[in-house]
C-alpha cells in the first residue's frame, strides 16, 4: 500500500512540476549573455548560486532551503531583466524567503546577520523591498516542487521495495550532488523529475544494484519519461558530478572576500621578518689574511669557547703553516 | 617610601603614580658618582685643529687623559665649568677621530681604550623601582649621559676608523673588555643599549678571535635570564646582533648553532617579558629556518610545547611567529608538522579571547598558507572543521563569526566533497548528542515525577517504573535503579511510619 501511495504522490507531483519551472526563454537569455554585459550572465548566476550554498551551509539551513532558494532565483531571473548590481540583493532575498518557508522560525537568522555575513552592501530595508518584489512577481508560489522533492520520493519508493538490501542509497550524497548541479544554470532547464532520476540512476549504477535499477526503470515508465531525455540529462549530470568529486582542488578566489579584523590585531600584523634590520650581516668564517695571527693564538691559547666539544668555532680546518713560522707575537691572553 | 597618608592606606588602591612621586630620589642613583681624591678642575687645552701636526699626538693623549676624570651628575650645580670642558673635549675628540687619517698610532690605542673603560665600565646601580615593568614604566635614564653618550660616539668612530687595526687593538679589547661590555647591556637606559648594540656588532665583526667567546657569553646571559633571574634589559639588543650573525652563518650549519637555536632561542619564548623582544626573536628563528629548513620540525614542535596556556597576549605573538615561519616553510617540511600544528590552530580559532581567534583565522588570508592547506586539504580540513563549525554558531564576537564564514567558504571551495562529508558527519554527531541530551532530560523528568508520586502515594510502584525506564538508558542510570531497588527492599521491610520512610527515600533521591 505504501508503494502504491508513493507512486500516486509521484504522479501528482510530476503533473504539477511544470508550474515551477523557470521560463525557458529567460534562462536561454541568461546563458547567452556576455560577461560584463548589461544583463546577468551564466557565470554570474552560477557564482551567486555557490554563494547561496556557502551561506546555507554556514547558517545550518537544510538542503531544501537551498534548492528552493535557487528555484526562486531562477524563476525570477527568467522573467525579469535585472542589472548585475542587484543580483546579490535578489539572491539573498530568495534565500531569506526560502528559509522562512522551510525552516523553523527559531532557526532563521536575522536579515541583519545575513547581510553582514554575506558581506553585502545593501541595507535591511533594501532587502525587504526586494523580497516583496520577488514575492509578487512569483505570485507567492513558494512551495515549489523541486528535484529534491523527487529525490525524496524516489528514495522512499526504493526503501519501500527493499527487504534487506546490502546497498543502501546514500541520501546525503545525492543531495550534495544535486546541490552541485544546481550551481550550474544548465540544470535549471531540466525537469526536476528527470534531473532527480538522472542522479538516482547514476548512483544506482555506481552501486551496481540490479534490483534498484529495476525500481528506477519502473519509476521511469510510470512517469513516462523518454529514454532520450533521460540519457541527455544523465550525460550532463555525470560530467558535473565527476568535476565536483574530483580530488583536485580548485584554488578559491578569495580576493572576493573581505577580511575585517579589529584595529588591535591589524596593528600587530606587521611582520618582524619584513622589517629591515639595521645591523648589516656579519658573514661567518670570514677568514681574513691580516687576522692570521689571531688564528695562531686562538688555536694555541687553549680554546675557551664552548664550541670545543660541539664543533670548533675555528673558521676553517687549518691555519697556514707559513704564518705559524712567521709569528712574531706571543699570545697575550 | 611612606609618604602615603592613612586614608590612602585604608583605600588600599594607592595610585602607583602617586607613590612614585612621593618617593624620594636616592642619592646613589648615578653610578658615575665616585669620590675623587682630589676634585680636579679641568684646564682648557688648545684645540687640536689649531695645533701643529708634530704636537697633535701629544695633545691628543693629554685630552684623552683629561677625559678620564669623572664627574657627578646627580649634583647639578658642582663642577659645571669642568663638565663643560670635558664635554667640549669629547666632542672635539669624536670629530678628530672621524675626520682625520693617521690619528690612530700604535701608542694611542692604550690611551683610547683606557679612556673608554674609565668612563663607561661601571657597576650599574640597582633599579630605582624594584617593580620596574619595562612595558609600562619610564626607564631610569643614565644621569651622566651628556658625557657617556659622547664616549660611546667616540668608541664607534674609533672602531670604524679606516686605520683601525684589530691586531693592535686586540691587546686591549680582549675578553675582559667584552665581558664588561656585555654587563652594560643590562642598563635601563635604552639609548645606552642602542650604542652598545652597535659597538658589540662592530667588535664581533672585526675581532674574529673574540667571536666564540662573545657567543658563549651571550648564551650564558640568555640562559641565566630564562632559568634564573628573568631579568635582563638588553635581550632585544643582543638578539638584534644575533640576527645579523645568524644571517651570515655558513652552510652547513654547525652543530653549535643548532644547539643554540633549540636550547636557548626556543626556551627564550617562555619568558614573561616576551613582548619586549619578540620581533627580534622571531627574526632570528626565521633566519635559522631559511638557512636550514630541516630545523623546521623541531622548531615548530618546540613552540607547540611551550604554547601559552593562560596568556592571550603571548598567544597572539606565537601565532604571528607561526605565520612568519609558514611564510618560508618548504612543502615537505609542512607535511611533517601539519597535524600537531593545525590541532593547535583549531584550538586557537575557538578561543574565547577574540584577538587570539582573529589572529588564527587571519591565516586564511595568506596566499601561501592557503596553497599549503590546499595541497594537504585531506589532513587539514578534518582537523579544523569541528572548531570552525562550532564557533560559527557559538562565538560571542560578530567579527569572528564573519571571519569564520570566510574561512569556511574558502575551505568549501577548495574541496566540496570532503567538506560535504565532514558537514554530514558533524551533523550526525550533533544529532546523536542531542538525542542523548533529550533522553537524559526525559529520565530526570521521569524521576522527578516519580518522586512526586511517591511522596503522595508511597507506593511500591517506584521500583517497577524505574526498572522499566532503566532498561533503555545508559550505565549511569544503573546506579539509580540499584539504589532504588535497595530502597524498595528496605521499604517493604520497613515498619517505620509513612513519613519516616518517605523522607528517607526522598532524602536519598535528592542526594543522588
Amino acid at each position: 500500500m505504501e508503494a502504491f501511495r508513493l507512486m500516486k504522490e509521484l504522479k501528482t507531483n510530476f503533473d504539477q512540476e511544470i508550474k515551477y519551472l523557470p521560463k525557458e526563454a529567460g534562462l536561454a537569455l541568461i546563458e547567452s549573455t556576455q560577461e560584463n554585459g548589461r544583463g546577468i550572465s551564466a557565470k554570474c548566476r552560477n557564482a551567486k548560486a555557490e554563494d547561496l550554498w556557502s551561506l546555507t551551509s554556514f547558517f545550518g539551513y537544510s538542503t531544501q532551503t537551498f534548492v528552493l532558494a535557487v528555484n526562486l532565483l531562477d524563476r525570477f531571473l527568467a522573467i525579469m531583466r535585472v542589472q548585475p548590481k542587484h543580483l546579490a540583493c535578489i539572491s539573498i532575498g530568495c534565500l531569506h524567503i526560502a528559509a522562512k518557508v522551510v525552516e523553523q522560525e527559531c532557526n532563521i537568522s536575522s536579515t541583519h546577520e545575513l547581510i553582514r555575513i554575506s558581506q553585502s552592501k545593501f541595507t535591511v530595508s533594501d532587502l525587504s523591498r526586494m523580497e516583496k518584489i520577488i514575492s509578487e512577481k512569483l505570485n507567492f508560489q513558494f512551495k515549489a516542487i523541486t528535484a529534491l522533492t523527487f529525490l525524496h520520493l524516489y528514495h522512499a519508493i526504493t526503501l519501500s521495495h527493499t527487504s534487506d538490501r546490502k546497498e543502501v542509497l546514500n541520501q546525503d550524497k545525492l543531495e550534495a550532488q544535486l546541490k552541485a548541479c544546481l550551481c550550474r544554470i544548465v540544470f535549471s532547464k531540466a525537469k526536476p523529475s528527470v534531473l532527480a532520476l538522472s542522479l538516482l540512476t547514476l548512483e544506482i549504477e555506481a552501486l551496481q544494484s540490479v534490483d534498484m535499477l529495476e525500481i528506477a526503470q519502473r519509476i521511469q515508465r510510470h512517469l513516462k519519461i523518454s529514454e532520450s531525455e533521460l540519457q541527455h540529462w544523465r550525460g550532463l549530470v555525470a560530467q558535473c558530478i565527476s568535476e565536483y568529486s574530483s580530488p583536485e582542488c580548485s584554488k578559491p578566489d578569495h580576493k572576493k572576500l573581505v577580511w575585517i579584523v579589529s584595529r588591535r590585531t591589524a596593528q600587530n600584523l606587521h611582520s618582524s621578518y619584513y622589517s629591515v634590520p639595521e645591523l648589516p650581516t656579519i658573514p661567518e668564517g670570514g677568514w681574513d689574511e691580516s687576522e692570521s695571527e689571531d688564528w695562531y693564538e686562538d688555536v694555541s691559547s687553549g680554546e675557551e669557547s664552548l664550541s670545543s666539544s660541539l664543533g670548533s668555532d675555528a673558521e676553517g680546518p687549518y691555519f697556514p703553516m707559513h704564518y705559524r713560522c712567521q709569528s712574531r707575537k706571543t699570545p697575550t691572553f | 617610601m611612606s609618604a602615603i597618608t592613612a586614608s590612602e592606606k585604608v583605600d588600599g588602591f594607592t595610585r602607583k603614580s602617586m607613590r612614585k612621586a612621593q618617593k624620594q630620589k636616592k642619592s646613589q642613583g648615578s653610578s658615575q658618582f665616585r669620590t675623587q681624591s682630589a676634585c680636579l678642575e679641568l684646564s682648557t687645552l688648545p684645540q687640536l685643529k689649531d695645533a701643529p701636526s708634530t704636537e697633535q699626538q701629544e695633545l691628543f693623549a693629554q685630552k684623552l687623559q683629561q677625559c678620564c676624570v669623572l664627574f657627578d651628575f646627580m649634583d647639578s650645580v658642582t663642577d659645571l665649568k669642568s663638565k663643560e670642558i670635558k664635554r667640549a673635549t669629547l666632542t672635539e675628540l669624536v670629530d678628530y677621530v672621524s675626520t682625520n687619517r693617521g690619528v690612530l698610532t700604535e701608542q694611542s690605542y692604550p690611551d683610547i681604550t683606557h679612556m673608554i673603560c674609565t668612563n663607561i665600565f661601571r657597576t650599574l646601580p640597582p633599579s630605582d623601582n624594584p617593580d620596574f615593568d619595562p612595558e609600562e614604566d619610564e626607564p631610569t635614564l643614565e644621569a651622566s649621559w651628556p658625557h657617556i653618550q659622547l664616549v660611546y660616539e667616540f668608541m664607534l668612530r674609533f672602531l670604524e676608523n679606516p686605520d683601525f687595526q684589530p691586531t693592535i687593538a686586540k691587546r686591549y679589547i680582549d675578553q675582559k673588555f667584552v665581558l664588561q661590555l656585555l654587563e652594560l647591556f643590562d642598563s635601563e637606559d635604552p639609548r645606552e643599549r642602542d650604542f652598545l648594540k652597535t659597538v658589540l656588532h662592530r667588535i664581533y665583526g672585526k675581532f674574529l678571535g673574540l667571536r666564540a667567546f662573545i657567543r658563549k657569553q651571550i648564551n650564558n646571559i640568555f640562559l641565566r635570564f630564562i632559568y634564573e633571574t628573568e631579568h635582563f634589559n638588553g635581550v632585544a639588543e643582543l638578539l638584534e646582533i644575533l640576527g645579523s650573525i645568524i644571517n651570515g652563518f655558513a652552510l652547513p650549519l654547525k652543530a653549535e648553532h643548532k644547539q643554540f637555536l633549540m636550547k636557548v632561542l626556543i626556551p627564550l619564548h617562555t619568558a614573561k617579558a616576551l613582548a619586549l623582544f619578540h620581533a627580534q626573536l622571531a627574526y632570528c628563528v626565521v633566519q635559522f629556518l631559511e638557512k636550514d629548513p630541516t630545523l623546521t620540525e623541531p622548531v615548530i614542535r618546540g613552540l607547540l610545547k611551550f604554547w601559552p596556556k593562560t596568556c592571550s597576549q603571548k598567544e597572539v605573538m606565537y601565532l604571528g611567529e607561526i605565520e612568519e615561519i609558514l611564510d618560508v616553510i618548504e612543502p615537505t617540511q609542512f607535511k611533517k608538522v601539519q597535524e600537531p600544528l593545525f590541532k593547535q590552530i583549531s584550538r586557537c580559532v575557538a578561543n574565547p579571547h577574540f584577538q587570539v581567534a582573529e589572529r588564527a583565522l587571519y591565516f586564511w588570508n595568506n596566499e601561501y598558507i592557503l596553497s599549503l592547506i590546499e595541497e594537504n586539504i585531506g589532513t587539514v580540513l578534518p582537523i579544523m572543521f569541528g572548531s570552525l563549525y562550532r564557533i560559527s554558531k557559538e562565538h560571542w564576537n560578530p567579527t569572528i563569526v564573519a571571519l569564520v564564514y570566510n574561512v569556511l567558504k574558502t575551505l568549501m571551495e577548495m574541496n566540496n566533497t570532503l567538506f560535504d562529508e565532514l558537514t554530514a558527519s558533524y551533523k550526525a554527531d550533533r544529532q546523536r548528542e542531542k538525542k542523548k541530551e533529550q533522553e537524559r532530560e526525559e529520565l530526570w523528568k521521569k524521576l522527578d515525577e516519580l518522586r512526586l508520586r511517591d511522596t503522595q502515594n508511597n507506593s511500591h510502584g517506584v521500583s517497577n517504573a524505574l526498572n522499566n525506564s532503566s532498561n533503555n538508558n545508559n550505565n549511569n542510570n544503573n546506579a539509580d535503579s540499584n539504589h532504588h531497588d535497595k530502597n524498595a527492599d528496605s521499604d517493604s521491610a520497613a515498619d517505620t511510619t509513612k513519613d519516616g520512610v518517605t523522607t528517607e527515600q526522598g532524602a536519598t533521591m535528592e542526594t543522588k
